[in-house]
């Protein structure tokens, strides 16, 4: 496998669990299964220390188990793809405070931390009040590890309590919220089983099912069973997803089927109303999770958000704050409605691309706009009008939408009653047609930012992401290739990219160069490993002087080096850090002392927090690059969804 | 060789045929003939084969008519009346690199080419390269693609752009300065036409505000904190840039004066298109009238591919627009503007690491000749903050 990929892995572990941790990951991602006996002889660890390190990294779900059947050796494999995640919690909990607030950032933050995390627990966490002491009943069966995790975890986070006093109100409608977004997921039993195992129990099951004779051989009897499997996994994800109705603890606040769930608290603040009429221990009535419900992060779903992310940066780049906020929110608006982007079970027989990609309306992208953007300031003969933003929408939107990260200032701020009648509408209309006049100049941009469905006049739009994905891909590759071979080079790459195989003549009369200018700069290109060049001889004798040599350029395989390379750079990156600790260890370790900390500025010489400041300093600009780096990796190798490489 | 009897009167008339159906050609001089179409033009002069055939020999003889092969079969092409008066003058080497040079057309042949194919005596085709030279029969020409090499052809042929490499290149060497001007010109013509300003002046805070790449860039903050405040809204909304300007006291003016760039309504124009860039470029008086009348749209249209590869312009429905935060210099200005020029490079999260550029990147590794810990760069690239 990937050894850069690995030794990053391993680097990320022993950051976050210490150095036994990261040895035992760093053998079995050598060996690939094995079982705890095996595991201790090739890591040459005893094996009391490896079965304390392997709950470590069970714990975070670094490490997958499985055993056959009862009483068979359980063998533990890699998860790289959690492992690799690990490098991602900070620029998860940086989206999830640009659109649930800090509040829900810290939660996040401790749910990475922890893996995953028991409401219950983490309620306990935050110090509030236990929301239900009676067992729900609901089938949430946590994992035996689960429990001694959180022990640790809850160490961790407890010490950042104090600085957030949040209600149990507050607590759970911002875990609800979380949880209809989708950057939280009840976790299922079935989370722990290495996708191929399960693959073999889903198989099985199909099999004992439907086909007792056990013959699934044919084509006929392939594509039945294919799709019986299929039928069978959404079912089991089913089973094992959030459901708003399903997973409300028995005491909460209790939701009636036909109860729209977006009426939420905020209406009932403003109005001092109770909502349903239930109202428990003086508090603001919620509806409360079940204790039992486990959580964790939907890392899928999260890529998801970083990936609209980067195409309202795109967006912005060429088109301005104004276009590509709207465009934001159209994403943004569509993520909900996008299957998974690792979604293995989507049809596969869809020819026709574009009716399985999702739409919006304009009505629900103005809903989750950010009102006091002024949409006329950006677009020549758009009235500019101040009163568009102090309109209607914003208010509506908040009742109905507060759970889609819109900013708490906000809504709080609204407590102008909503304007009704003529104005109210107007200003409305002019609203969304301005709303409509940047999705059009997006449209209208060369690279397709979004599309109108149907004809012109429909009100609903869409956004070809496989085809976008494509462009950010290539636009990130440029970016690399500009900042490391000039922009020379870049017209290079791009004129091939383009234009396809070429002779270097033909290059230089396309990008407008001398050849012996263009011939350095395809030279070093090849060096590099950016572009190939193919051998056509002229004749059978094959001399070089006689050859052509077609240049050209292989987005997928660039695409592929720049990942592995950025692999690297991120674990040298996360290599140095120790180094630049080791630099400044008499002031960390003086520091760290229980007699100085708290109170560094007293017991500190001035040189000494000066050191001190360094350090941090240092250590932030080298982490703040790791982030960028993975979102990179998220770029180049996850947004497409198509990436298989991190399969066990 | 022996002088020619005159032209008889029906090869004459077959000649002229010949040269009208060239003429109206779209080859010109350069069609060919071959026998089945001589003989549908022939129907007047000669009733058959037997007829026409020595009347085809006898201008063949006389130099009017060229004979060659062309897959296999025979065909002749036409030559002016004075060209061949004058081979009819020349001996059997000069006659031969004639031929030889005639048939390189407009892309001209090589001197050490000819001396190679003709067989004969190198001396011998010089002396007779010096002869057809004087005669005004052939001219040598510059060639691009080899330029220490001498190249001839016919002369009164142009060479073709192959040869010469068309309107950008100034005696065989690319003339940079001609395709700076006109990429300039061309932003100039198109950013005019894409993108509507509006000037805002606002009172001068202490803070000078961020130059366009910080407002502007995506990336700056790496995707930390986004806050939107209202305030910084318009600023940060379309591209800005702070007023051009040429004298130095005016910084002491309390007021700036922002010109922000407004996109224009979606499919409400057309924007410019090769065609429309190619007929502003020569009307303008900006380029040598000359120059100008030289350009081809197919030229004006490779300048505009250059810059869209340089992401300056972008292709909107048929036409261009200059990306958003292009800037041209301001005509007849003549400083170096190349730092303005959005060259800054921002890069990504791996070229602005020290690894993502480094010359050992491959050797670099726990236990290898150089690691992460003894690595030079990194202490620098914390030092500096870049
Ligand atoms: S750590 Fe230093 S030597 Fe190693 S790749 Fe990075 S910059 Fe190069």
């Amino acid at each position: 496998m990937a050894q850069n990929l690995a030794e990053l892995c391993i680097v990320l572990i022993e950051n976050s669990l210490g150095e036994l941790s990261a040895q035992i990951f760093a053998t079995l991602a050598e060996h690939g299964r094995l079982t705890v006996h095996t595991l201790a002889e090739h890591a040459k660890i005893p094996l009391r220390r490896v079965r304390t390190g392997l709950t470590n990294l069970m714990e975070e779900q670094l490490v997958l188990h499985f055993a056959a059947e009862e009483g068979a050796p359980t063998f533990y494999s890699v998860n790289w793809r959690n492992a690799y995640n690990l490098a991602r919690h900070t620029n998860i909990a940086e989206l999830v405070n640009d659109r649930h607030g800090e509040h829900a950032a810290d939660m996040v933050g401790n749910i990475l931390q922890l893996g995953h995390a028991r409401v219950g627990d983490l309620a306990d966490a935050y110090d509030l009040q236990p929301a239900s002491k009676r067992d729900s009943g609901i089938d949430t069966t946590a994992d035996h590890m689960t429990e001694e995790g959180l022990v640790n975890g809850i160490a961790k986070t407890s010490s950042a309590k104090a600085s957030h006093d949040m209600s149990t109100s507050e607590f759970h409608s911002t875990l609800r919220a979380l949880l209809r977004s989708g950057v939280l997921v009840k976790v299922g039993t079935r989370a722990y089983m290495p996708p191929s195992d399960l693959q073999e129990q889903i198989e099985e099951a199909v099999i004992i099912d439907q086909f007792p004779d056990r013959k699934v051989t044919g084509p006929k009897k392939q594509s039945e069973f294919k799709l019986a499997i299929n039928v069978l996994k959404r079912k089991w994800r089913e089973d094992d997803a959030y459901s708003d109705l399903h997973d409300v603890g028995s005491r909460g606040a209790i939701k009636r089927p036909g109860d729209h769930f977006k009426t939420e608290n905020k209406r009932i603040k403003v109005n001092g109303g109770h909502a349903n009429g239930v109202l428990h221990d003086g508090e603001q009535s919620t509806t409360k999770l079940s204790d039992d419900l486990v959580v964790r992060v939907d890392f899928s779903r999260c890529t998801m958000a970083m990936r609209s992310r980067r195409l309202e940066q795109h967006a912005k780049r060429y088109l301005g704050g104004v276009t590509a906020a709207v465009y934001g929110a159209l994403l943004q608006t569509l993520e909900g409605k996008v299957r998974a982007v690792h979604d293995d079970l989507a049809p596969d027989n869809s020819d026709d691309e574009e009716s399985t990609l999702p739409c919006s309306t304009i009505s629900e992208v103005a809903e989750i706009l950010d009102p006091t953007i002024d949409l006329g300031a950006s677009i020549k003969g758009l009235p500019g009008d101040k009163t568009l933003t102090n309109g209607t929408n914003g208010k509506k939107r908040h009742d109905e939408f507060g759970d889609f990260g819109i900013k708490r200032e906000l809504s709080d701020s609204e407590d102008e009653p909503t304007t009704n009648g003529y104005t109210g509408y107007r200003d409305r209309a002019k609203r969304l047609s301005a709303i409509e006049a940047h999705l059009a100049l997006l449209e209208e941009h060369a690279r397709h930012f979004c599309k109108r469905t149907r004809a012109h006049g429909s009100n609903e739009w869409r956004v070809d992401f496989p085809a976008l994905n494509a462009t950010l891909i290539e636009a990130e590759l440029d970016a690399t290739i500009l900042a490391r071979y000039g922009k020379l080079a870049l017209r290079v790459v791009r004129l091939l990219r383009e234009r396809g195989k070429l002779e270097e003549k033909q290059v230089a009369s396309c990008a407008m160069m001398r050849i012996k200018d263009v011939r350095a700069i395809l030279t070093e290109l090849q060096f590099h490993g950016i572009l190939e060049a193919q051998e056509l001889p002229k004749d059978n004798a094959r001399q070089p002087s006689r050859t052509l040599y077609l240049w050209f350029f292989d987005t997928f395989r660039v695409q592929h080096l720049f990942l592995q390379q950025t692999y690297k750079g991120m674990a040298r990156t996360m290599q140095r850090i120790p180094v630049e600790r080791e630099r400044y260890r008499t002031v960390i370790e003086k520091a760290e002392r229980t007699d100085v900390k708290g109170r560094e500025q007293e017991k500190l010489e001035q040189p000494e927090k000066q050191a001190l400041r360094e350090w941090r300093e240092a250590e932030e600009r080298l982490l703040a690059q790791v982030d960028r780096m993975d979102q990179m990796v998220a770029l180049l190798r996850d947004f497409s969804g198509k990436d298989t490489s991190l399969t066990t | 060789m022996a002088t020619l009897t005159k032209l008889s009167g029906p090869g004459d008339a077959l000649y002229t045929e010949l040269c009208k159906a060239a003429q109206n050609s779209i080859e010109g001089l350069r069609k060919v003939f071959f026998q089945s179409d001589i003989e549908q033009l022939a129907t007047d002069t000669a009733r058959d084969k037997k007829e026409l055939l020595p009347l085809v020999q006898e201008l063949v003889n006389h130099s009017l008519l060229r004979l060659s092969k062309l897959d296999r079969a025979l065909c002749w092409s036409t030559r002016p009346r004075d060209a061949a008066t004058a081979i009819s003058r020349l001996n059997a080497d000069e006659k031969l690199v004639y031929s030889y040079v005639e048939d390189a057309h407009q892309k001209g042949i090589w001197l050490r080419e000819l001396k190679k194919r003709t067989n004969i005596n190198p001396n011998a085709v010089t002396k007779a390269m010096n002869k057809l030279e004087n005669a005004h029969l052939i001219k040598s020409v510059k060639n691009i693609r080899a330029p220490a090499q001498k190249t001839y052809m016919l002369y009164h042929l142009v060479p073709s752009d192959d040869v010469t490499g068309g309107s950008f290149f100034d005696a065989g060497d690319l003339d940079e300065s001609l395709i700076d001007e006109l990429s300039n010109l061309i932003i100039f013509h198109v950013r005019m036409q894409s993108w509507a300003d509006t000037k805002t002046k606002r009172i001068k805070r202490e803070t000078t505000p961020p130059p366009l790449t910080a407002a502007d860039d995506p990336d700056t903050a790496g995707g930390k904190k986004r806050k939107r405040g209202p305030t910084t809204d318009i600023e940060d909304s379309a591209a800005t840039t702070r007023k051009y300007r040429l004298s130095a006291y005016d910084t002491d003016d309390p007021t700036i004066e922002i010109i922000t760039q407004l996109a224009l309504p979606a499919y409400s124009r057309a924007y410019p298109s090769a065609e429309a860039i190619h007929s502003f470029i020569t009307t303008t008086d900006a380029i040598r009238a000359s120059k100008a009348a030289q350009l081809t749209v197919a030229e004006i249209q490779n300048v505009v591919d250059v810059l869209v590869w340089d992401d300056k312009l972008e292709k909107i429905g048929d036409g261009y627009r200059t990306v958003r935060g292009i800037k041209f210099r301001p005509p007849g200005f003549l400083g170096d503007e190349e730092a303005e020029d959005g060259d800054k490079v921002e890069g990504n999260g791996l070229t602005q690491v020290p690894c993502g550029r480094c010359p050992v990147f491959e050797l670099c590794g726990e236990g290898g000749p150089v690691n992460a810990g003894s690595c030079v760069y990194w202490g620098r690239w914390l030092k500096e903050g870049a």
